[in-house]
């Protein structure tokens, strides 16, 4: 459904992101995993259009989403990093400007809405302005932004930022079960607990290159490590995690 | 017939205004109108009806204010007769037309960073299925309505009650109908002419430079703008006599074209004010051109670029400024609270867009000032050696001193992220705080380095020792005494608080200001002119600030411990207060 393919991105020829191939098929739920600066969000960007690659290209159906871009975001539903929303809008006000742009019919725009609120909790909330909305009242909405056009491909970056524990296990569900009901998931996070419950397959970047593309169990198979995090720590971090902490208290104690 | 007519046509506006581009078109006008700030944190939330009411009642108090000139009664009681109502409104006209002109272009400056889809429009709005052009059409048609709707806004009411006036005179239907016909087509077409010249220099700027460099000239920018609309909103009425002068330099000022164009239409207009008249609309017309091209061109350079620049942010100057800090921590921050206070407040306004227009635009109105009080000192008269100062050049640091220090107080009620201010409520005891020595440290850092540096110089190159001496001790201790006035009842770290709620009293406040300028400027300037000519003089004059010193303390010692606790939150005065005297009992 969706492939990037040999997607590079340089940023005032300093490369962000080197040569990323992977395909997300329906049904998968596709981790992305990395370090600060690994190029995760560039490569979130390029696949959803919002920048162009240096080279390669990202392909829906086999098209190059940028000669029908859209057409490809019909399909897409996206969750950004920041809740970047606009804070003098209440939060129903707000959704119903995405459905319009979207295009959805107002008649199945006004119950999806209602419907969706209600089961995020915000329902009681959805006449005070965005503004006044606490970090994770602002990611539900983005959340109800993605979900309520029913797309074929989820696009979440980070999308547990600032949840309460209920609506981050009801995400969890959620998740597992749009990937059972065949639609393509890509999942961004740095909670490699979560990436383990529920992706199937994992990418792992550094410094821009893609260092594991495959099934979560056969990366950690591969590894012989147990959990994700021995994993990840060892495919990615370079860092002895337990002497940079006894160097952190020495800082703390000195004089 | 008639209501099923207009229900139909409701219904067709109801199923059309729900489709995507009017509702791009709807969030464009509103994100222009209401910034990119979190609502009723940051930004001051003036609605649009607000706004739109506000903006026109300066037009309509002024034109009142001349039925004075223009009431026939009052001109036979003079004794003036045969009085051409045309003639009398030239300057008056003038007037209006640098105003439509000034508050349109003030509306450009003040939403200059929203008249172009930002990092959030991007990062809302091209995630869903909307092509870009949709994105470019429906933020040039919000701009096109806004400025529509503001250039009627501001002039709806003095275009109707400004030809009331001067038609008062008149016993012909047709001249009132013909003179606001001209006049408020000259007055919108002025408007929109500001509107766009300020639009013009965004867009040629935004399409040039590299982001960064955008940035940073962009503060300086608007603060010459706004000096700009200072002084031509101030010279008004000296320019208009100076019109029909042959050579004069005010035929380049663009409200004297308009002011032509009023003339040309009304067939009375001399040649060279006709051409005036004709380059207004030649002129009107290829900034509106420009205003496209420039949009289109910055919107394809800059909107499509913002993932680009996400990560991009400006170099900071930290090296230089981190051996000032320590040179200050040095001399004169005696406390860590005064020191990190200090860091703080200086930094914000240096680095807040915000914060560093409202000041300049203070420090524009100073320069402004000054410069016409040098004008009145020296137009026709040269430079005397070893004669004294007038007492308007002795008033021209005394006139940026004063607009410098008001201005920083001004700003130091304007928040800035004020979720941010959680670390100060956590550090800080609620007494025994440094606020005011801080502030005033802060209001002085403005004023003293160039009254040392470039004043007492100036002064004492031009007029001798004494002089320089005198006016620099006078400019520094009359600053001290205004920081110390202004910071009265002052006890909140600049910036953490949230706006203070507009009080019946503000309107005095701004009255006391204008006071405070004449006492300031004005008697100060006057009784050093004096003193320089009697040297008993000097006594009194160093009396006053004695006194004031001493009114103050007074007032200080009189202070109740909860009148002086730190504050975050700025809570409105009820119009009445339960006392509960039977609580306890």
């Amino acid at each position: 459904m969706l492939e990037a393919r040999n997607l590079s991105k340089s940023y005032a020829s300093i490369p962000a992101v080197r040569e990323v191939t992977f395909s997300l098929a329906p049904g998968q739920v596709l981790g992305c995993l990395g370090p600060n600066g690994s190029g995760k969000s560039t490569t979130v960007k390029m696949l959803t259009g919002l920048l162009e690659p240096t080279r390669g290209k990202v392909l829906f159906n086999g098209e190059d989403i940028h000669k029908d871009l859209v057409g490809f975001r019909k399909s897409l539903g996206y969750v950004p990093e920041e809740p970047n929303l606009y804070p003098y809008l209440s939060g129903r006000e707000y959704l119903e400007m995405i459905g319009i742009l979207r295009g959805m019919p107002s008649s199945r725009l006004e119950n999806k809405i209602d419907a969706l609120l209600d089961l995020f909790s915000l329902h009681p909330h959805r006449h005070g302005s965005i503004g006044s909305y606490s970090k994770g009242m602002r990611q539900r909405i983005l959340l109800i932004a993605a979900l309520m056009d029913d797309p074929q491909i989820l696009i979440f970056d980070e999308p547990l930022s600032g949840l309460d524990v209920t609506t981050a296990l009801v995400l969890k569900n959620l998740i597992k079960t749009l990937g059972e009901q065949r639609r393509a998931i890509f999942y961004c996070s740095h909670v490699l607990e979560v990436v383990e419950q529920v992706c199937s397959h994992l990418l792992i970047l550094r410094k821009g290159n893609v260092i594991a593309y495959d099934k979560t169990e056969s990366i950690q198979d591969h590894v012989e490590h147990s959990s994700l995090e021995d994993t990840f720590m060892h495919l990615v971090e370079e860092v002895d995690t337990e002497k940079v902490s006894r160097e952190i208290i020495s800082a703390m104690e000195a004089a | 017939m008639i209501s099923s007519r207009l229900l139909s046509l409701r219904r067709r506006w109801d199923i059309w205004s729900r489709k995507p581009f009017p509702t791009l078109v709807r969030l464009f006008l509103g994100r222009i109108f209401r910034g990119g700030g979190e609502s009723g944190q940051d930004e001051l939330d003036l609605s649009m009806g607000l706004v739109l009411t506000l903006l026109p009642l300066p037009g309509a108090f002024y034109s009142v204010f001349l039925f004075e000139k223009y009431s026939t009664l009052l001109q036979w009681m003079q004794g003036r007769t045969d009085v051409d109502p045309l003639s009398a409104a030239f300057p008056d006209e003038y007037f209006f037309i640098v105003f439509s002109m000034v508050v349109t272009g003030m509306v450009a400056v003040w939403r200059w960073d929203s008249i172009f889809p930002d990092r959030r429009d991007y990062a809302n709005l091209v995630p869903l299925p909307l092509s870009t052009l949709n994105i470019f059409f429906a933020n040039l048609l919000a701009i096109l309505l806004l400025t529509l709707v503001l250039a009627i806004d501001v002039n709806a009411a003095s275009a109707l009650l400004f030809p009331l006036v001067v038609s008062a005179s008149v016993n012909a239907f047709s001249f009132f109908v013909h003179f606001f016909l001209v006049h408020a087509f000259v007055l919108v077409l002025a408007s929109l002419f500001g509107f766009f010249a300020v639009f013009v220099i965004v867009g040629i700027l935004m399409a040039t430079l590299p982001y960064i460099v955008f940035r940073r000239v962009s503060l300086y920018l608007r603060g010459i703008i706004i000096a700009c609309f200072a002084a031509l909103l101030s010279t008004s009425f000296a320019v208009p006599p100076q019109i029909e002068q042959p050579d004069s330099a005010v035929r380049f000022l663009p409200p004297v074209w308009f002011l032509g164009l009023c003339q040309l239409l009304r067939d009375r207009a001399s040649p060279s004010l006709a051409s005036r008249g004709r380059l207004a609309l030649i002129g009107s017309a290829a900034v509106i051109a420009t205003a496209s091209v420039t949009y289109a061109l910055s919107y394809r350079r800059c909107f499509r670029r913002i993932p680009e620049t996400t990560d991009v942010s400006p170099p900071s100057s930290a090296g230089h400024l981190g051996r000032i800090f320590r040179t200050l921590d040095r001399v004169i921050l005696t406390s860590p609270f005064q020191r990190a206070g200090y860091r703080f407040v200086m930094k914000t306004l240096l680095r807040s867009e915000h914060h560093g227009l409202v000041l300049g635009g203070f420090f524009g109105l100073g320069v402004v000032t000054a410069s016409q009080f040098l004008f009145a000192a020296f137009s026709g008269k040269p430079l005397e050696a070893g004669s004294l100062p007038s007492a308007e050049v002795l008033a021209v640091p005394l006139i940026l001193s004063y607009c410098i220090i008001l201005g920083v107080r001004v700003v130091f009620d304007i928040p800035t992220e004020l979720r941010a201010n959680w670390v100060f409520r956590l550090s800080l005891a609620k007494t025994g705080h440094e606020c005011v020595p801080l502030a005033r440290k802060v209001m002085l850092t403005f004023v003293l380095p160039w009254v040392f540096a470039i004043a007492l110089p100036l002064y004492a190159y031009l007029w001798g020792w004494r002089v320089g001496v005198l006016q620099t001790a006078v400019v520094t201790v009359w600053s001290l005494l205004l920081a110390e006035i202004l910071l009265l009842r002052f006890r909140k770290i600049p910036f953490t608080c949230s706006y203070p709620p507009f009080r019946d009293s503000a309107v005095v406040i701004v009255l006391l200001y204008i006071l405070g300028f004449f006492l300031f400027v004005g008697v100060t300037s006057k009784l050093e002119y004096w003193a320089l000519s009697d040297s008993v003089l000097i006594l009194w004059l160093a009396g006053i600030p004695v006194v004031v010193w001493y009114v103050l303390t007074r007032f200080q010692e009189g202070r109740v411990e909860v009148d002086e606790e730190l504050i975050f939150e700025e809570i409105p005065q009820g119009g009445f207060e339960l006392l509960d005297l039977g609580h306890g009992t």
